[in-house]
């Protein structure tokens, strides 16, 4: 990486961290604390944007999935395991928050109302892509399965929506919120949504350098075979 | 259309006299689905067990383990000596393959069905009486769609050596879905008595259609020899 | 080695006009695998009716581009042109024209020989297959084992049945994929005499081998593959066995 590529990735991050702590401080200095709720009631400025990202992650692999499958290019493949990486991470976040706030709203760590159980099946689904990956040798193979998985998967979420809606339901479907609760959600939405693409990204810097340090040269001619000693074979 | 329909008729025909010579496949599933539903019934005990609502639970594993062993079976019978090869050479379309192989799978599983569904109700004292139509029409929407799904991750891995449990882990967590929502049809159907509605079907036939389309698109990419 | 000429690397369509087209037409075919490159910048031409022998050292290249040509699976780069029609979305009609010996007999082991051959009959729209199962059969020799189960099979047994499946629709273009491995003497002289009746008959043969010297005797053309890549290009009549295995060795 060169520097210039080093700075612009640092100031990044550093602003990332900045509008973190803004937002932080927005929910817990400025924002109304919740009648009912109370304080935990703040876990939804994180659990709501989260979830957003989590589907737009989601949203990522199926689009590096189709990709995959039209040009048969690793970098495709490459974004499509890097994004589902960070939607596990996410999704992962959207369940425990969720987990927190049906606690204190209803008690119980775990209840299968349509939205946890929705998360949850989500969060299976690409947990399933990410250990699948591993347990196929061949990287071609690899990306094909898992790229074949990415779009099924995804196509997977609205019936997985649909089907929820049938079990009987105790999660909020739409919340009043004041104007300056409002304002803080767009507030953390921002900062999350650039953790989730900066993660994406680093994520797969990481793994396309892995896989161009394993590959060939990209030139297939005969000429680039350094000359073996005459009488070996192969 | 005459000739794409004779065509799946040919493949699946083969794959269905290969089995009824071998009676490998069937024999196999069957006895595992009936293991299943007895393990169940025994570590359930017999209070669940009274309620009856479990026994669509418990069919539904029975259904994923031998569903996914007939998956694998049918496309073992063509990994054997380089059969798919044989197959793709073919002047056929891969839809027809794709078809055909679908076909051999759902009559498999259905004959699974057939077996270890009666063996469930009497142990469960499920009563199917209310409506048995509603319910054979849940379970073949959840069929289709599993099948289409299972037909098609098949092909995919087991290119690849690593079998067995592969196959589940990317098949189970797609046909959650239809498990949760043939599970609440089958609650509201005879929990609560509610007919089953013309919005329920039309769930069950969405996500056939989709799980079929998809699939049918994309086995094309994925068949190698 | 054989120079590659300016006319062999020209865009294909300039290439095969027509009529005249060849059998098999190749224009840097390269096929990536996994992080390799198994296929080379291929180029070559098949005219019809010619006996090509693919030589080359185990992992050369020449299983997988035998698997090319029969359209199993796609080339990653290059172009490569059947009959004048490109390999790269083929009509049914171009699979028909083709056959394939893989070293696997691509049979199903638990029905019979009839079948077997029936079945594949079947799939290529053969007229009346049941008596063209029977004719191959009587053919390759195995007419009185017609209802035997294809798993009681010997291995010669097995590749002159595969054979016949290769040949139940007549193909215009036949590649063999090491059609020789495994089989005893009788077998080997079965099998060679039944591709060479091919070759007479005007059809396109195209072998792999590892026995330099049985090709020299069959093919009328020798290439040596080398890393995937085409090392030497020449016709029997010019080639010293000596040399040949030279340059399969490298």
């Amino acid at each position: 990486m060169n520097t210039l590529k080093k700075k612009i990735w640092t100031a990044y991050w550093l602003a990332t961290a900045a509008m973190f702590a803004a937002a932080v401080a927005m929910v817990f200095a400025w924002t109304p604390t919740e009648a009912t709720m109370g304080t935990v009631q703040k876990v939804f400025y994180l659990h709501m944007p989260v979830a957003i990202n989590t589907f737009l992650a989601c949203m990522v692999t199926f689009i590096a999935s189709i990709g995959y499958l039209w040009q048969r290019r690793q970098v495709w493949d490459d974004l499509a395991a890097s994004s589902a990486k960070v939607a596990v991470l996410l999704c992962s976040i959207v369940l425990l928050t969720g987990m927190i706030w049906g606690h204190s709203a209803w008690g119980q760590w775990w209840t299968w109302s349509p939205r946890l159980t929705f998360s949850l099946v989500l969060w299976l689904l690409y947990v399933a892509y990410l250990v699948i990956r591993p347990s196929i040798e061949s990287r071609q193979r690899r990306a094909l399965v898992s790229s074949v998985y990415g779009v099924v998967a995804f196509l997977d979420v609205p019936l997985v929506y649909l089907s929820v809606k049938l079990m009987p339901d105790i999660h909020p479907s739409s919340i009043a919120l004041a104007p300056e609760m409002k304002l803080t959600l767009l507030s953390c939405f921002v900062p999350v949504t650039m953790l989730a693409a900066g993660l994406i990204a680093a994520r797969f810097h990481l793994q396309r350098a892995e896989t161009l340090s394993m590959q060939e040269a990209d030139d297939p001619s005969l000429d680039v075979i350094p000359v073996r000693p005459a009488g070996g074979l192969t | 259309m005459t000739k794409v329909l004779r065509q799946i008729a040919l493949v699946s025909g083969k794959d269905l006299r290969i089995e009824a010579r071998s009676r490998q496949t069937l024999g196999l599933v069957v006895v595992l689905g009936v293991l299943i539903v007895v393990v169940l019934g025994l570590g359930l005990g017999p209070q669940q067990v009274a309620s009856g609502m479990a026994a669509t639970a418990v069919l539904w594993v029975a259904y994923l383990f031998g569903g996914v062993l007939c998956f694998e079976k049918t496309m073992a019978v063509e990994r054997h000596d380089g059969a798919l090869a044989g197959l793709m050479l073919a002047p056929i379309d891969r839809g027809v393959i794709y078809a055909g192989k679908l076909i051999s799978n759902l009559a498999l599983m259905v004959a699974l069905a057939l077996v270890v569904t009666p063996v469930a109700v009497v142990m469960f004292g499920f009563d199917l009486s209310a409506s048995p139509f509603g319910f054979a029409a849940i379970m073949a929407g959840g069929f289709v769609g599993f099948a289409a799904v299972g037909t098609l991750f098949a092909a995919a891995v087991s290119s690849t050596r690593l079998q067995g449990g592969l196959l589940a882990m990317v098949v189970f967590p797609l046909s959650l879905p239809l498990v949760i929502a043939s599970t609440q049809m089958m609650a509201r159907l005879f929990g609560e008595g509610e007919p089953l509605g013309s919005v329920g079907l039309t769930v069950l036939i969405a996500f056939d259609a989709v799980y079929l389309v998809v699939s049918w698109l994309v086995f094309e990419l994925i068949l190698e020899p | 080695m054989t120079a590659i000429t300016a006319e062999s690397i020209m865009p294909l369509a300039d290439a095969v006009p027509g009529t005249a087209s060849p059998a098999v037409a190749m224009r840097r075919l390269s096929k990536r695998y996994d992080e390799r490159w198994v296929l080379r910048d291929i180029t070559l031409d098949v005219p019809m009716g010619s006996y090509l022998a693919l030589l080359g050292a185990n992992g050369a290249g020449k299983s997988t581009l035998l698997h090319t040509l029969a359209m199993l699976s796609p080339a990653t780069r290059g172009g490569l042109c059947l009959f004048g029609e490109s390999a790269a979305r083929p009509s049914p009609a171009l699979r028909a024209r083709l056959g394939m010996i893989g070293h696997q007999p691509m049979l199903y082991r638990d029905l019979s020989a009839a079948e077997n051959l029936i079945f594949f009959g079947k799939l290529y729209d053969v007229s009346r297959p049941k008596q063209r199962a029977l004719d191959m059969l009587e053919r390759v020799g195995l007419a009185d084992r017609a209802q035997s189960v294809v798993k009681t099979f010997s291995r010669g047994m097995t590749q002159r049945l595969s054979i016949a499946r290769a040949l139940m629709h007549a193909p215009e273009l036949l590649l063999a994929d090491e059609p020789f491995s495994g089989l005893d003497v009788p077998s080997v002289r079965a099998v060679s005499a039944l591709l060479s009746e091919l070759h007479a008959d005007g059809k396109t043969v195209i072998l792999t081998n590892h026995d330099v010297r049985q090709s020299l005797e069959l093919a009328q053309r020798v290439v040596v593959l080398r890393q995937g890549g085409v090392v030497s290009d020449r016709p029997v009549l010019d080639a010293d066995a000596e040399e040949v295995t030279r340059e399969v060795i490298g």
